[in-house]
C-alpha cells in the first residue's frame, strides 16, 4: 500500500511545526526520515496518523483519504509504533498484544482462536514468546518496545509508521526489529536517528530540518558529508565500511 | 517449559473461576446472616428457611420450625431491602471506581474524584438547611433530590470545563474535578455558616458519613435498575476500558477515540454515583480499594477485573453493614466510617505486600 502526503502543515499552539511537507512511500518500500532533535519528525508522523489535527494538506493511504476517514477504518490499515509508551496500569504482555486486534473487532466482539494465533505469531516474530505472561510494567525499555511492535504486528496493518523504533534497544535487537519490520513486506515510514541503520535498511530517505524536507533520495544521495553537516551542525566524513560494504560515518563537533 | 506455562495459565483461570464462585456463595451466606441479626435476633437456621421459602415461593425450605410469624415479616420487609441495598451500592461503588480509574488513567481515582461528592454534598446540605420550599414537588424528595441534582450538575460542569479547547484528557478532567470540588465545598461551608440550625447541621454531618438506614423496598427498583444496567453495560466494555489504560496516543492508533468514550462513561458513572449518593450519602473508600485489591489478584484486564470487583464490592459493603450494626450494641454506626476503618488497613496491607506496585 502506498502513502502520499501532500503539502502537509501542522501548527502546535501558534507555532508552525510542520511546514508544507510532501512525501511519497511507494508500495512495500522502507522509507526513513532523519533530522535533528526537534525538527518535527514526530509531529509530522502524528499528523499523518491523525493524532494531531492538521492545518492543511492531504494524506492518502492506498485509496483512502486518511484525514477524512474514521479512526477505526484507518487503524485497520495503518499500524503505529510510537516514541513513548508509558502507563500506570499493568497488563500482561499477551493482553497488551491482544489489544492490537481491537481495530478488527466490533465493540462487543470477543477474541477468538484466530486472534490468539495471530498474537502468538506476533510474539514469535518479536522473540517474546517466553514473556507472554510477564507484566508489561516489569519489562525493560527494549522489551516494552518489542511488545509494542508485537501489538502493531498483531494489528495486521498494510502500512506501518514507526517513530524511533530502535530507541532503548541493544545492538542485536536493533537489527532484529528492523529485520522483522522489513520482512513484513509492507510500506514503512520510520523516523530514525542512527544514520548507519538508516543507510542499511532504507530504500529511500527524507532529511528534515526546521519542519521542512531539506532533501530526499536514496541513502547514498542523502547521507553526504555536506548534508549531514548542515542538518546536525557537526563535521562529518563518510566512508565505505570495508567489511560490510555499507555506508559508514565519522562525526566530530 | 511451554507445557508448564500453559498449565500455569490454566491454573490462574481455575483460580479466577473459583474466586467468583466463592464470592457468589459468600454473598448468599452473608445475606442470610445479615438478615438474622438486629434488635430481634433470629437464629441463622430459621432465617435461611424463611429466605429460601420466600424467594422460591414455597418450593424450597419450610416455615415449620420458625418460632414466630413476625420473623418472616421482619426479615423480608425490614431487613432484606437493606441487604439488597448494601449489595447494590457496593457493586455500584466498585463499578464506578474501576471506570473512573480507567477514565483518568490513574489508579488513585475513586467514584467521587471528579467533584461528584462535593456536588452531592452541596445539594444535600442545601436541601437540609435551606430546603426547596414546603409544598413543592421538590420538597417531597428533599435530600435525595438535592444530592442527585448536585452530583449531576457538578459532573456536567466538570465535563464542560474539561472539554474547553477540544479533547477531554485525563489531566484536564482531574484538574476540573478538583477545582469544581473545591468550589462546591466552600459553598457548602457557606450554607452551613449562615444556617442557624444545629439539628440541620447534625443531619448534614450524618449524611456525609453515609447510611443505609433509609433502605426500603420502594427504593430498591430505581437503585437496582440504575446499578444493574450500569454493571451490564460495563461488563461488555472491557476492550475500550483496556485501551483506555494505554492512553490517548496509543488508543487513537488502535482506532478508538478516547475523548468520546471518556465523556460517555463519565456521564453514566455520574448517573450511577448520583443515584447512590442520593439514597445513601457518601460511602468512601469502597470504590478505591476494591478495584485495587482485585487488580492485585487478577491484573488490570477489565474482562476479569470487572466481574470480580463487582462481586467483591457487594460483599464488602454487606459486611461493612453487618459490622455497623453489631459493633456497638444498640447503636448503628454510619457505614461510611466502617468502610474507611476496614479499608485503611486493607489498603496498607496491599501497599506493604511485596510485589504490588500501585495498579500494577
Ligand atoms: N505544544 C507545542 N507548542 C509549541 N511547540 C511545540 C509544542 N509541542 C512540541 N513543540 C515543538 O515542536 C518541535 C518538533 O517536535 P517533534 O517532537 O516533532 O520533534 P522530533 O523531530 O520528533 O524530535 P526528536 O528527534 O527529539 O524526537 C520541537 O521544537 C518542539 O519543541
Ligand atoms: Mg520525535
Amino acid at each position: 500500500m502506498q502513502l502520499i502526503v501532500e503539502s502537509l502543515e501542522t501548527k502546535l499552539g501558534k507555532k508552525e511545526i510542520v511546514k508544507n511537507i510532501s512525501l511519497l512511500v511507494e508500495n512495500q518500500k522502507f522509507v526513513g526520515v532523519v533530522g535533528p532533535n526537534g525538527c518535527g519528525k514526530s509531529t509530522m508522523l502524528k499528523s499523518i496518523y491523525k493524532s494531531l489535527p492538521t492545518h492543511k494538506g492531504t494524506v492518502v493511504l492506498g485509496d483512502m483519504d486518511v484525514l477524512k476517514t474514521s479512526q477505526k477504518k484507518i487503524s485497520q490499515k495503518l499500524g503505529v509504533v510510537g516514541q513513548f509508551n508509558e502507563m500506570y496500569f499493568d497488563l500482561t504482555v499477551e493482553q497488551m498484544v491482544l489489544l492490537g486486534r481491537t481495530p478488527h473487532k466490533k465493540l462487543l466482539e470477543v477474541d477468538n482462536q484466530a486472534d490468539i494465533d495471530i498474537v502468538e505469531n506476533a510474539l514469535k516474530q518479536t522473540n517474546l514468546l517466553d514473556y507472554k505472561d510477564r507484566s508489561y510494567l516489569s519489562l525493560s525499555g527494549g522489551e516494552k518496545q518489542r511488545t509494542i511492535l508485537a501489538r502493531t504486528i498483531a494489528q495486521q496493518p498494510q502500512f506501518m509508521i514507526l517513530d524511533e523504533p530502535t530507541n532503548h534497544l541493544d545492538i542485536r535487537y536493533q537489527l532484529e526489529i528492523l529485520q522483522c519490520v522489513k520482512k513484513l513486506n509492507i510500506g514503512i515510514l520510520a523516523a530514525l536517528h542512527d544514520l548507519e541503520t538508516a543507510a542499511q535498511y532504507c530504500d529511500y530517505l527524507y532529511a528534515m530540518k526546521d519542519g521542512r524536507i531539506y532533501t530526499s533520495g536514496t541513502p547514498e544521495e542523502v547521507l553526504t558529508p555536506e548534508t549531514i553537516s548542515e542538518l546536525y551542525q557537526i563535521k562529518c566524513e563518510t566512508y565505505k565500511n570495508p567489511i560490510t560494504n555499507q555506508l559508514g560515518f565519522v562525526y566530530q563537533i | 517449559m511451554n507445557m508448564e506455562k500453559g498449565s500455569s495459565v490454566r491454573q490462574k483461570q481455575i483460580f479466577y473461576v473459583f474466586v467468583l464462585f466463592f464470592l457468589l456463595c459468600a454473598i448468599a451466606i452473608t445475606a442470610v446472616y445479615s438478615v438474622s441479626i438486629g434488635q430481634v435476633s433470629i437464629p441463622f437456621q430459621q432465617s435461611m428457611q424463611i429466605v429460601l421459602h420466600t424467594i422460591t415461593n414455597g418450593h424450597l425450605g419450610s416455615l415449620d420450625q420458625v418460632e414466630s410469624d413476625s420473623y418472616t415479616n421482619i426479615i423480608m420487609q425490614v431487613r432484606m431491602p437493606r441487604v439488597v441495598f448494601a449489595l447494590l451500592i457496593g457493586m455500584g461503588l466498585s463499578l464506578c471506581g474501576v471506570v473512573m480509574q480507567a477514565i483518568v488513567q490513574n489508579p488513585l481515582a475513586d467514584p467521587y474524584i471528579l467533584g461528584i461528592s462535593s456536588g452531592g454534598s452541596l445539594g444535600a446540605t442545601f436541601a437540609i438547611l435551606v430546603g426547596f420550599g414546603s409544598g413543592t414537588v421538590l420538597a417531597q424528595f428533599g435530600v435525595a433530590f438535592g444530592a442527585f441534582a448536585g452530583a449531576m450538575a457538578t459532573s456536567i460542569l466538570v465535563l464542560v470545563l474539561s472539554s474547553i479547547g477540544g479533547k477531554v484528557t485525563s489531566i484536564k478532567l482531574v484538574l476540573s474535578g478538583v477545582v469544581i470540588g473545591a468550589l462546591c465545598s466552600s459553598l457548602s461551608s457557606l450554607v452551613i455558616f449562615f444556617a442557624n440550625d444545629a439539628e440541620g447541621i447534625k443531619s448534614v454531618t450524618f449524611w456525609t458519613m453515609g447510611s443505609l438506614a433509609s433502605s426500603s423496598w420502594s427504593k430498591v427498583p430505581i437503585m437496582a435498575i440504575v446499578v444493574l444496567a450500569g454493571c451490564f453495560l460495563f461488563l461488555f466494555q472491557h476492550r475500550v476500558l483496556n485501551t483506555m489504560l494505554l492512553g490517548d496516543e496509543s488508543a487513537i492508533t488502535l482506532g478508538i477515540n478516547l475523548s468520546v468514550f471518556r465523556k460517555l462513561y463519565m456521564i453514566i458513572a455520574a448517573l450511577i454515583t448520583g443515584t447512590m449518593v442520593a439514597y445513601s450519602g457518601m460511602i468512601g473508600f469502597v470504590g478505591l480499594i476494591i478495584p485495587h485489591i482485585c487488580r492485585g489478584l487478577f491484573g488490570s484486564d477489565h474482562k476479569r477485573l470487572m466481574p470480580a470487583s463487582l462481586l467483591f464490592g457487594g460483599l464488602f459493603l454487606m459486611w461493612a453493614d453487618v459490622l455497623s450494626r453489631v459493633l456497638v450494641a444498640n447503636v448503628e454506626l454510619p457505614i461510611g466510617i466502617l468502610t474507611s476503618v476496614i479499608g485503611c488497613p486493607l489498603f496498607i496491607y496491599m501497599i506493604v505486600k511485596k510485589g504490588y506496585n500501585f495498579g500494577g
